[in-house]
């Protein structure tokens, strides 16, 4: 297991020096200077500020700089937000997306697995019909939408929630909704076709015929081989909604990352797309890497390591 | 598995989370506050530092946290702010400016060498101010951000702690102007030294002189306060304790705060410009921005004067700015209308150019034939390069079928790229037309008018038309204003008649301001916004 871990650390930080690198040289051929003010200086002007922000080196010393900065911790500071450090941008903003990215997953699977068990329980029935509906429009219907929809019924005409803003627990209960939806809808399915699996196999048929009652059956057996499978998408879903949330952050006026990175690229502020980049790729990574081994703890069918099997 | 572990959690979870919703609810409407204004802004504020603001909503701020010399009434009226008394030499060179007494928000006074270090540390290369280039003609300015010159040498002194000469290496007419641009106001150096690098990334890191202060930014967050500075020499004149300031992105979230009563003033979008038009509070702000096409002269077809004259004739520009929707305006001239006003008029009415700046079918026909003839061709082509965004895109659309549709013969292509690839195509002079937008920094006719001088780094096109250089020259020299705006009109008419460039439209946006607020000042260039007499009446 420990092999296992530090080989693993070892490829992460491959993968994320790799990642820095190559953003690094594609950023760099971005056209365009980081200066907000671009359009009304002269070429002059433009000359003594590339020297004074080190952007008149060669590309390659510039790399070198900023991969030693980086080694240190040090991402630099912004470009659009003068004298803000990098790190600190981050860091006030990374809180809000990873909260409402957490309160989303947590909503939308634990829901969607009740309603997934529900709807394969009573296959076939009404419940069922209504459960699939449901997950269909809750897929197929983006969230943004969805979230207007929210804001202005919800928020605006029934006054139960706040409208948008960040503060309080109340201001993220529609953001967190409206993104839990998609998760929801495809968990509930997949539970659903997962479980009307297991549910048809031999083994319960045994625990049936040994004389378990029905709801012991799918709580010890049923529900918990149904279960495995999700492990595999909660990891991908975690990324998502923390790096996804980007409009609904905007609808409900939301202090979160995702809005930063796009007007980091569009401004061409390097610094900026350099340290939110690696810090969605250092997720990425952590969250696959929890992901396997939390697949390999639950299903013993799964070795971690080759050589201790 | 732990399930009944997990649906408990989530059990819990939801249950906290309806009653920390009920709670929430509880405390709501601050707008019942008389003295309150909510006010929205459309981005974050990337600085406080006045000689790195180069934005709208930092030098919103800035004017109303900060005071300068003079401060910015209605339609630009320079009144007196921490300067009581001017007095200009004969030649216009230099300025005396005697100051009153007055104080930063910590108690100290505002002093002459307070004016004195904020304008040096601006046009210090170290700086790197993107904004140092409207000191030009401040003496030794441009030589100090060129590194070519120390920054002690820069045009201006303090002679005691209230008075500040300024020496100017020619007559600057819009001076008066720019000295209400927050850029020249004053910093405090006690300040700047202490907080280094940290100096205007957050309220707490500033000081303050203007009629508020700020308080709760953090460097990157959506809200914060502007509260009554009870240091402000004017301070009766204040009328709000507070001004709440929320940053607003998605218009309709906007305009269901607005309804809710949690925000007083909201910008529309072009739907809601449409649907809003008759409602309460309804209100134009013209930008400061014309949108115009440039022709790049090494195209040998678009070098032809009839071409561009029969481009710009086939342009319906109502129909143009019914495409892109809001509240912008059909242009025919460079210069924006509400920038400033000459002799009561507006200066755009002036220059207005209705020959070959309006849509005329016929007349467009009619020279385009005669280019044809005179290039020695039967068809011509050619590419408009415009921003990828929605505006830029509903622009070369519309052109393109508005121009193909008009000239026979004229086939049109569309590019629309970012907007930092576009700038640095247009500052290469790679492309045919280009659609180009250009806000005045300050309410002057000149900020527009020096643009298509034909070494003007901005002229992308090359245009060049001697005539129209000795007019800009002539009416910088000019020592009354009837002359200078005179050169400047006729100027302005040459580059129209010769379609040197094509204006589009001027760049407005509506909003939905509360009619209860009053008193605020609105300019269309530099800073914006004024609240220091805004206050909400009672209903």
């Amino acid at each position: 297991m420990t092999r296992y871990l530090l080989k693993r650390i070892f490829y992460m930080i491959l993968t994320l020096f790799i990642v820095a690198t190559v953003t690094f040289f594609l950023m760099k051929m971005m056209p365009g200077s980081p200066y907000a003010n671009e359009a009304k200086m002269t070429m002059t002007q433009r000359h003594i500020m590339d020297q004074q922000y080190g952007l008149n080196k060669p590309v390659w010393q510039q790399y070198l700089i900023y991969i030693f900065g980086m080694l240190h911790g040090d991402f630099g500071t912004s470009f659009q937000y003068s004298n803000q450090p990098v790190s600190a941008l981050i860091g006030a903003r990374l809180g809000a997306s990873v909260q409402l990215g957490l309160q989303a997953l947590i909503l939308g699977v634990v829901v969607g697995v009740i309603i997934g068990a529900i709807a394969a329980m009573k296959q076939g029935t009404w419940a069922d019909s209504t459960a699939t509906v449901f997950s269909i429009i809750g897929k197929s219907v983006p969230n943004f939408v969805l979230a207007v929809l929210l804001q202005y019924y919800i928020g605006l005409k029934l006054g139960w929630f706040p409208i948008a803003g960040w503060g309080q627990f109340s201001q993220t209960i529609l953001p967190t909704i409206a993104l839990a939806v998609g998760p929801l809808a495809e968990t509930a399915r997949f539970i659903r076709t997962s479980m009307v699996d297991t549910l048809s196999s031999d083994y319960i048929e045994l625990g049936k015929a040994k004389g378990l009652s029905r709801m012991e059956v799918i709580r010890k057996h049923a529900m918990r081989n149904s279960l495995i499978p999700l492990v595999t998408l909660i990891g991908p879903y975690a990324v998502a909604l923390m790096t996804g949330s980007m409009v609904i952050e905007n609808i409900f006026n939301v202090p979160g990352i995702g809005e930063q990175f796009v007007k980091s690229i569009l401004t061409n502020d390097y610094p900026t797309i350099m340290g939110i980049t690696m810090v969605y790729c250092f997720g990425l990574v952590v969250v696959l890497l929890i992901t396997d081994i939390v697949y390999g703890l639950i299903d013993p069918r799964i070795r971690l390591d080759e050589s201790e099997a | 598995m732990k399930l009944t572990k997990l649906f408990a959690a989530g059990a819990t979870a939801l249950a906290s989370a309806a009653v920390l919703a009920a709670c929430g609810n509880n405390n709501s409407s601050s707008s019942a506050n008389k003295k309150t204004l909510n006010w929205e802004e459309s981005a974050e504020i990337p600085t406080m530092d006045l000689s790195k603001a180069i934005d709208a909503t930092s030098f919103n701020q800035l004017n109303n946290v900060m005071e300068g010399l003079y401060r910015l009434g209605k339609n630009s009226k320079v009144e007196n702010g921490v300067a009581s008394k001017t007095q200009v030499s004969k030649d216009g060179k230099t300025w005396t400016f005697t100051l009153r007494n007055s104080k930063w928000s910590d108690g100290t006074p505002v002093t002459a060498k307070d004016f004195v270090y904020s304008w040096r540390r601006t046009v210090d290369p170290k700086t790197a101010s993107q904004y140092s280039y409207l000191f030009e003609g401040i003496h030794n300015a441009d030589k100090i951000t060129a590194g070519k010159a120390a920054v002690n040498t820069l045009g201006v002194k303090a002679e005691g702690n209230n008075k500040l000469v300024v020496s100017l290496d020619k007559r600057i007419p819009y001076f008066k102007l720019l000295m209400g641009f927050p850029l020249f106001f004053p910093q405090q150096e006690k300040a700047v030294e202490k907080y280094g690098s940290k100096y205007g990334t957050a309220s707490k890191y500033m000081v303050y002189n203007g009629p508020f202060k700020q308080t709760g930014w953090t460097g990157s967050n959506l809200s914060w306060n502007l509260k009554k500075n009870n240091n402000y020499w004017d301070k009766n004149a204040v009328k709000l304790d507070t001004i709440h300031y929320s940053v607003q992105k998605t218009p309709s979230t906007a305009y269901n705060l607005y309804q809710s009563n949690k925000i007083d003033a909201v910008a529309l979008d072009a739907q809601q410009t449409k649907n809003l038009k008759h409602q309460n509070g309804f209100t134009l702000r013209p930008g400061s921005s014309t949108f115009y096409l440039q022709y790049n002269q090494k195209n040998k077809n678009l070098q032809n004067a009839n071409l561009r004259r029969a481009i710009s004739l086939s342009i319906n520009r109502k129909a143009l700015t019914n495409a892109l929707g809001g509240a912008n305006k059909p242009a025919s001239s460079l210069t924006s209308t509400g920038l400033t006003k000459v002799e009561g008029q507006d200066f755009a009415d002036k220059t207005k150019d209705t020959d070959y700046s309006q849509y005329n079918p016929a007349k467009a026909k009619k020279l385009f034939a005669q280019a044809l003839k005179e290039l020695g061709t039967k068809s011509v082509s050619f590419t408009i390069l415009s921003d990828d965004t929605d505006a830029g895109q509903k622009t070369t659309e519309t052109l393109q079928s508005q121009i193909e549709e008009t000239l026979k013969g004229a086939k049109v292509s569309v590019q629309n790229l970012p907007f930092k690839t576009r700038l640095s195509r247009s500052t290469a002079g790679n492309f045919d037309i280009v659609v180009t937008g250009w806000g005045a920094d300050f309410a002057d006719p000149i900020s527009f008018d020096d643009l298509f001088t034909s070494k003007n780094a901005q002229n992308n096109g090359k245009w060049a038309n001697s005539e129209y250089d000795k007019l800009i020259a002539a009416s910088k020299a000019a020592t009354n204003d009837e002359s200078r705006f005179n050169d400047l009109v006729k100027a302005e008419k040459i580059l129209l008649k010769d379609q040197g460039i094509t204006p589009l439209y001027y760049q407005t946006t509506a909003w939905l301001v509360r009619p209860s607020v009053k008193g605020i000042v609105y300019n269309a260039a530099g800073a914006n916004y004024n609240f220091k007499g805004a206050y909400v009446s009672g209903n």
